[in-house]
């Protein structure tokens, strides 16, 4: 008898470590491999409604991808260029101008939670007014491709080589909230550079370097 | 990994529960309660859950992006500024590489008309000295925190009463060359009835000044044109390494010393000093004479120039000459032929040697071809008299306020103590010092100064030729631009930039023809410098009843001391930089200590071997300084020498500098700091400050410490016991005379006995897209060091510390080696800068076991750090021994100083080889820029950091594959050769020849050795 209830409360708790153990391990890699990686962001910006929905260009926000190593996270500047005006959905403004419409009065000004953040960042009370004494502050984003300090990876070669984005960033513009889509990898690395000098680039030849020190230096 | 704190944690559970002690467990001792089973269990259990602990995901990063980004910023990418280098008075270019907003890697800036694009160590050093958190971060009053608003009100008032009593009010700075710095400090100063600014050089040149009073009628510094002269005989000035603006002396210096199969001409250089130098280790002839006998040798010079002049001077009184009589005599012809185109150069602090100077130079015919007077040089004003006079109004309390900025003047004066107890008498007392140096520990307020990378400056160096230097980040403590410290307790409230701006508006701009303010600012901000035209001096005739022969030397102690400023140090202004401090001296290859440099033959007469600390005693005063000795070849019997700059407060700071470890010693010992100070040495002339003295006797003391030498072989003789066929030397630096290169433009050349078409390995590795290659032109490198200390900056080699360099573990990927030939009459000094030579048969990549070293396909050997695990065959297999390993982790002792780390060079982490990577960032950043443009890879596009930095220009690197490259033109060059190339290694690096300008050394055309 006794031995039964040990059984049955050890099976129990295998499965309840079990159920920990399955939860924990979606969350597991090896050591480096950050495939999938998805963190949340503190403005959940939506790759999917402006790089898909309004087909805006990735190097609209991400300047410096064909000039330089990183591809650069937009400065807030970049968002006030329209967010200045656009402060909520088009259905939530939409609604409001019914809503007024119906009660006979001027139409408020909505501003939509995540925007609201944006706007904070920048000590700015009303979007269109700038607060010369606001104290303005970088967004933290957080950073989701993260290769190694002994890796040396250049965006601007890989535009001017004609890699599109998606081969390494994945369907972005499918993305609501930015994950890691490839492994990164060196292996991975190194088939496409293996590869491209004899397929080419979109028709184009191009010349991948093999060697070590290309990003290792 | 955290395995062993687990460890830990989980055995103390274990024990709590077992009321078992941890300690015992680990020792197996199984009547506590615990087997050795039960303790593998457990072990094994952590390990896993350790190894586990590995899988989960990193600690998020954040990426913080700018506001509101300026336009034309490109994160990660280095964006030039021109400014003007601050490190000395010479006032070099500066192309400052600012990247996301901080200063990182300084370079020459080519189209500079001095510094021609080269830079010296210190210049490369100073972001160092920028991110440096003992700089003070506010100001002082009292040795308290004080905010500037307090601060300035009771300097104000102090100055209004002293004002109001007619106080004396000096001013003491080293030499300034700004003019808007000179304007504001004389526009302060305008107030006061008893006001002098007093310049005060710690290493000073005040004598030349003097002397050309006399002699012209102006006190004033030549602008010496070495590139102009075919014979520059120099007397001690080490002007290619610390005498007035050293880099400029370099690259003008370089013109006459490159010999060519057409043009086998070169310029012929004498030099004759007491010490060994780094100019005197580069000249064609250098003689061996104490520095108080430079006089006597002058005095022989001008008598025999002025026979030939037709003049019949009077020899009466003139000592007998050091130097043999012919020597002299045949050194009279080639100046006499070489009227107009030769140059004397001496660095005495006597006036009447210098005025000896003044009278040849002008005998010769050589004012206004090699040294121009017409817009002289302003880079050294320092005024010894009004020094000296200074130190008797404070000795007399006759001073109310005392301004020192830019120097530490107890530091770097004698008599310290007494100086301080009469300034301690000085009403107001205000520094404005970087850093709480021992001048600014006795000043009442200290006004931190910017540094110069966070400030606007401007320099007129030599007349005529005005330079800016513009900040490049925010400054990083609350400290304030001499400007505007000026400017406030003048009652202004301008700006250092409004200040700069106003005066260049108002001095500068009327002397250009330009139109606009605004375009002429615009345009000198972009460029760094204008040509304007000079300030009007009234240069007199040469007044012949000047001329007087030196007076002999009085000598009354065994020895002459020379004191000297290092290479690197140059002056106390620098000790806190530990890139310098690690900079091996180029000639003794010493770092981090002071020493007593002696001969050999003085060394065997006192039996004192390297280290051997000795006793200096002074005669008069009574001083005495005990350091180590370190024998000198080429140093005269009768003279020791001294560095100047050591000793510097606040250097304790490097104690832990380096590893730590249970063999680690420190880098100062408790109590001490880096050197001693040897400026108590220096004597009150009448006229200007001696750095000579005769009146000096050293004693052994039986004590021996160690000093930490980077190189411990000086020949390359293979000594007689040894060597196969009797007595060789090595032919690692090749060289041949110029009448044989003249004769045969490949003399000098080693037989080599092999074929290098007999292969071992197959030829199966082309170099189609490029092939990387180098050559060192060893005639016009002159060992500065200027290129180390670039390369550390580049790419983020470590300091080490004293300990680890005198274990032969310092990290330099660049080493300079330094070889004696010859007697000690007449020895001969070669330099070679030494770095991986890129093998393509490298003996190191087939000895790695784990191919972390591998060959590129464009010629170069990779290190690639991430696979090295640390067997060090390849360092062991290496010939050139140029590899390094990392024994321990390096970090700054000074976290702010990562600041300086260059982002695109990995920092390499203990266990792990690394070596030059024949700047592989560079090379990629170059290939990429270019991709982007869509062109190829231009001849000079890319240019390594050392090759940057070069004041000679001696290092030319390119593309083998382009024929039309500078550095393919080279590899045809008759004097090419490659190191050990007899073992076919097949290097990318290539040296050329040295070739000295001597007609009395037999060369066989064939391979014989000088």
């Amino acid at each position: 008898m006794r031995q039964i209830i040990v059984t049955i409360a050890l099976l129990i708790g295998l499965f309840f470590s079990l159920i920990v153990l399955a939860s924990g391990m979606s969350d597991w890699r090896l050591p480096d491999n950050q495939q999938g990686y998805s963190p949340p962001q503190p403005i959940s910006y939506s790759h999917r409604l402006h790089a898909g929905e309004l087909g805006i260009d990735c190097r609209f926000c991400h300047t410096a991808a064909a000039h330089g190593q990183h591809a650069g996270i937009p400065s807030t500047d970049v968002c006030m260029k329209c967010h200045k005006y656009v402060t909520s959905s088009f259905g939530a403004l939409q609604d409001e101008l019914t809503k007024a419409d119906e009660e006979k009065r001027k139409p408020k000004m909505i501003v939509s939670d995540e925007l609201q953040k944006l706007y904070d960042t920048l000590g700015l009370e009303d979007p269109r007014t700038p607060n010369p004494d606001g104290d303005a502050k970088s967004i933290p984003w957080v950073k989701i491709h993260n290769l190694p300090d002994f890796v040396s990876f250049d965006h601007s070669a890989h535009v001017t080589a004609g890699v599109e984005c998606q081969k390494c960033h994945g369907p972005v513009e499918s993305m609501e909230r930015v994950r890691q889509f490839e492994s990164l990898s060196m292996g991975w690395c190194i088939n496409c550079h293996r590869e491209s000098p004899e397929k080419g680039i979109n028709g184009h030849a191009v010349n991948a370097s093999l060697n070590c020190s290309v990003c290792h230096h | 990994m955290n395995s062993k704190p687990t460890n830990q944690n989980e055995l103390s559970h274990f024990g709590t529960r077992n009321s078992v002690p941890v300690g015992p467990i680990l020792q197996g001792n199984e009547a506590l309660g615990i087997n050795r089973r039960r303790f593998l269990e457990a072990a094994g259990f952590t390990f896993t859950l350790a190894a586990l602990n590995g899988c989960s995901r990193p600690e998020a990063e954040l990426a913080l992006p700018l506001v509101d980004q300026p336009e034309g910023l490109i994160p990660g990418q280095t964006q030039s500024y021109a400014s003007t280098c601050a490190g000395c008075p010479a006032a070099c270019g500066l192309l400052v590489g600012v990247r996301d907003g901080r200063p990182l890697k300084m370079e020459g800036m080519p189209e500079h008309p001095l510094s021609k694009g080269g830079l010296c160590a210190v210049g490369q050093a100073l972001p160092l000295g920028l991110y440096d958190s003992h700089r003070l971060q506010y100001p002082l009053q009292h040795g308290e925190q004080s905010d500037w608003k307090k601060l300035d009100q009771q300097i104000r008032q102090t100055l209004d009463s002293i004002a109001d009593s007619d106080g004396a009010v000096r001013f003491v700075t080293p030499t300034i060359t700004s003019p808007t710095l000179q304007a504001s400090i004389n526009g302060f100063l305008k107030r006061f009835k008893d006001a002098r600014h007093i310049t005060f050089d710690s290493v000073s040149s005040s004598a030349i000044l003097d002397a050309h009073e006399k002699t012209h009628g102006s006190r004033l510094l030549p602008h010496y044109l070495l590139d102009k002269a075919k014979l520059i005989v120099s007397f001690g000035a080490d002007f290619l390494g610390t005498w007035i603006s050293p880099v400029e002396f370099t690259a003008a210096w370089r013109v006459g010393r490159v010999p060519t199969e057409e043009h086998p001409v070169m310029s012929y250089h004498v030099h004759f000093e007491g010490q060994m130098s780094l100019t005197g280790s580069n000249a064609d002839r250098r003689y061996r004479v104490a520095p108080d006998e430079y006089g006597t040798v002058l005095n022989h010079l001008y008598l025999q120039l002025a026979e030939r002049s037709g003049q019949s001077p009077n020899r009466e009184g003139v000592a007998g000459s050091p130097v043999p009589e012919a020597d002299l005599s045949a050194l009279a012809d080639r100046l006499w032929d070489a009227r107009g185109k030769s140059v004397i150069l001496c660095d005495s602090q006597d006036v009447a040697v210098q005025v000896v100077v003044n009278t040849i130079n002008h005998l010769l015919g050589n004012y206004g071809t090699t040294l121009d007077i017409a817009r002289p040089s302003r880079q050294r004003q320092g005024n010894d008299r009004q020094v000296l006079k200074l130190i008797d109004d404070l000795n007399a309390g006759t001073v109310s306020a005392l301004f020192v900025a830019g120097t530490d003047l107890t530091h770097n004066l004698p008599d310290r103590d007494k100086l301080a107890e009469a300034i301690s008498r000085v009403r107001l007392v205000v520094s404005m010092a970087e850093r709480e140096d021992d001048f600014a520990s006795l000043a009442h307020f200290v006004c931190p100064d910017q540094h110069p990378l966070e400030s606007w400056m401007d320099a007129e160096p030599i007349s005529g030729l005005v330079s800016l230097s513009q900040p490049l980040l925010q400054p990083l403590g609350e400290t304030r631009s001499i400007l505007e410290s000026l400017a406030r307790w003048s009652g202004s409230e301008d700006s250092e930039y409004d200040i700069l701006r106003s005066s260049w508006e108002k001095n500068i701009l009327p002397r250009v023809d330009a139109g606009a303010f605004r375009e002429f600012w615009d345009q000198a901000v972009h460029d760094g410098f204008v040509d304007v035209k000079p300030v009007e001096t009234t240069v007199g005739e040469f007044k012949t009843a000047a001329v007087s022969l030196a007076p002999g030397a009085t000598t009354t102690g065994d020895y002459c001391l020379t004191l000297y400023s290092r290479i690197g140090l140059t002056d106390s202004r620098h000790a806190h930089n530990p890139w310098l401090q690690e900079l091996p001296d180029p000639v003794t290859k010493v770092t981090w200590d002071i020493y007593v440099c002696l001969s050999p033959t003085t060394a065997e007469k006192l039996k004192l071997t390297n280290g051997d600390v000795v006793r200096v005693k002074t005669g008069d005063d009574g001083l005495s300084i005990e350091l180590p000795a370190l024998v000198q070849r080429g140093q005269h019997d009768r003279v020791i020498s001294i560095a100047l700059g050591y000793g510097v407060k606040g250097t304790d700071r490097f104690a832990n500098i380096g590893p730590q470890w249970f063999e680690g010693r420190p880098t100062v010992e408790k109590g001490e700091l880096v050197g001693k100070n040897a400026a108590p040495l220096i004597i009150k002339g009448d006229a200007t400050l001696q750095f000579v003295r005769s009146d000096v006797s050293i004693s052994p003391t039986g004590q021996h410490r160690e000093l930490a030498s980077t190189q411990e072989y000086h020949s390359l003789e293979i000594p007689r016991n040894v060597a196969p066929h009797g007595a060789e030397v090595r032919d690692i630096v090749q060289l041949t005379t110029l009448p044989a290169f003249a004769r045969n433009p490949e003399s000098g050349k080693a037989e080599l006995h092999f074929d290098p078409e007999v292969q071992l390995w197959a030829d199966d590795h082309p170099q189609e897209n490029h092939s990387w290659g180098m050559t060192i032109d060893l005639n016009i490198c002159t060992g500065c060091s200027a290129c180390l200390v670039a390369c550390q900056s580049e790419n983020n080699v470590p300091v080490v510390g004293k300990d680890e360099v005198r274990r032969q573990r310092e990290m330099h990927w660049l080493r300079i080696d330094r070889y004696y030939a010859g007697d000690d009459d007449d020895v001969h000094v070669s330099h070679q800068p030494m770095m991986c030579q890129h093998c393509d048969n490298a003996p190191c990549e087939t000895v790695c076991p784990v191919l972390a070293t591998v060959h590129s396909n464009e010629g170069l050997n990779e290190q690639v750090y991430n696979r090295c695990v640390g067997t060090r065959y390849c360092a062991n297999n290496c010939p050139y021994k140029v590899r390094r390993f990392n024994w321990f982790e390096y970090p700054h002792e000074d976290s702010v100083l990562n600041l300086a780390l260059n982002p695109d060079v990995a920092v390499r982490s203990r266990g792990v080889m690394e070596k030059c990577s024949m700047c592989v960032q560079r090379i990629e950043e170059a290939k990429i820029d270019a991709k982007r443009r869509g062109e190829p890879v231009a001849d000079g596009d890319i240019k390594m950091a050392c090759q940057q930095s070069c004041p000679a220009q001696a290092i030319v690197f390119g593309d083998l594959n382009d024929t039309a490259s500078n550095v393919y033109a080279e590899q045809e060059n008759p004097r090419r050769y490659g190191v050990l190339e007899e073992f076919n290694f097949q290097q990318s690096v290539s040296y050329l020849r040295v070739v000295r300008n001597r007609d009395d050394i037999q060369q066989e055309d064939g391979g014989e050795h000088v």
